[in-house]
């Protein structure tokens, strides 16, 4: 009962601790697996579904030389900060959206068919559910890695994943 | 009957008052420095594949050991340090001397920033009179006949040899 009591009284500081400790441990964690652009690849997926972690850990595997990390977000990753996504480097975007984000792509109209609705057939299908729609995979207009060809790397590297 | 008069705080009691503030210090920092550097080495190994649930490891560590690091330095180390602080003003005060009848009360007062305190109230031929004293040191009034009490908290009582 005196333990409870006392918990109460202080229940201001547990709760400003618990705040503090999860923000400072996010952004220590943050800067420890971010790394500048020319040293990682971003993917941005508009899917319902996505093991981002998985998917990342798999392209690592086969990541270019330069290159330190692979980064795969979805679109609600970034939600809130659209200036984020404009320095991805790959984008899979459904064909009713691909209006909508043409400003980020290097080339709206040649685009790589990543799945096939129709016939429920595509690439890392494993990582990423598509949903009902053709999907196609996209080279970032404002891309670090289009010169150094790690972004091509990393596309060609997804289109072979089963 | 001869009598004695006996301190509420002796000095053994603030000198063990001092030894368990030292002590919870020395272990609170031992345990503060143990879950940083569990956190951090947690930090440091992260990968790609590990880094989500590493992040949560290191999060829970870190809010449940504050936790407990908290709970200790202020219910442990700060209510040693009141109780030293008030045994310290109590020695240096002036004393008042009342002889009556000793009775501890259920009263109980809880000052912010200071010790718990129990209510006592002495029987005098003039009166009722009320002072205060720590609560864990509340039971030794048992056999008091007299009190000695400084800005109203008894800091000494005597009892019949």
């Amino acid at each position: 009962m005196k333990f409870v009591r006392n918990v109460f009284s202080q229940l201001h500081t547990f709760v400003l601790w618990a705040l503090f400790s999860a923000l400072f441990w996010s952004w220590i964690f943050t800067m420890t697996t971010d790394v500048p652009a020319a040293e990682k690849v971003t993917l941005y997926c508009y899917v319902p579904e996505i093991s981002d972690t998985e998917l990342a850990v798999r392209l690592e595997e086969t990541k270019p030389d330069g290159i330190k990390k692979i980064k795969v977000h979805s679109f609600e990753y970034v939600m809130f900060d659209v200036e984020f996504i404009e320095s991805g480097d790959l984008f899979i975007i459904p064909e009713s959206m691909i209006e909508e984000y043409r400003e980020l792509l290097l080339d709206p109209d040649s685009g790589v068919k990543i799945y096939d609705a129709a016939s429920g057939s595509g690439s890392a299908c494993g990582y990423i559910g598509y949903g009902g729609e053709d999907c196609y995979l996209f080279l970032g207009a404002h891309s670090v890695h289009i010169e150094d060809g790690c972004a091509k790397a990393v596309a060609d590297a997804l289109l072979s994943l089963g | 009957m001869p009598e004695s008069i006996l301190e509420i705080f002796t000095d053994a009691d603030t000198e063990r008052l001092r030894k368990k503030i030292k002590l919870w210090i020395i272990a609170l920092c031992i345990a503060a420095a143990a879950a940083l550097a569990v956190c951090s080495v947690l930090a440091a190994t992260v990968t790609t594949a590990n880094a989500e649930s590493s992040e949560f490891r290191t999060i829970i560590i870190s809010t449940l050991s504050g936790w407990v690091i908290i709970y200790c330095a202020v219910f442990v180390v700060g209510s040693a340090r009141r109780e030293l602080a008030h045994s310290e003003t109590l020695s240096e005060g002036e004393r008042e001397r009342v002889e009556g009848k000793v009775t501890v009360t259920r009263e109980r007062l809880r000052i912010k920033k200071s010790v718990c305190a129990r209510g006592v109230e002495v029987e005098t031929p003039s009166g009722a009179v009320h002072f205060w004293v720590v609560e864990s040191k509340a039971a030794k009034l048992k056999d008091a006949r007299a009190v000695y009490a400084v800005h109203g908290y008894v800091a000494a009582y005597e009892v019949a040899k």
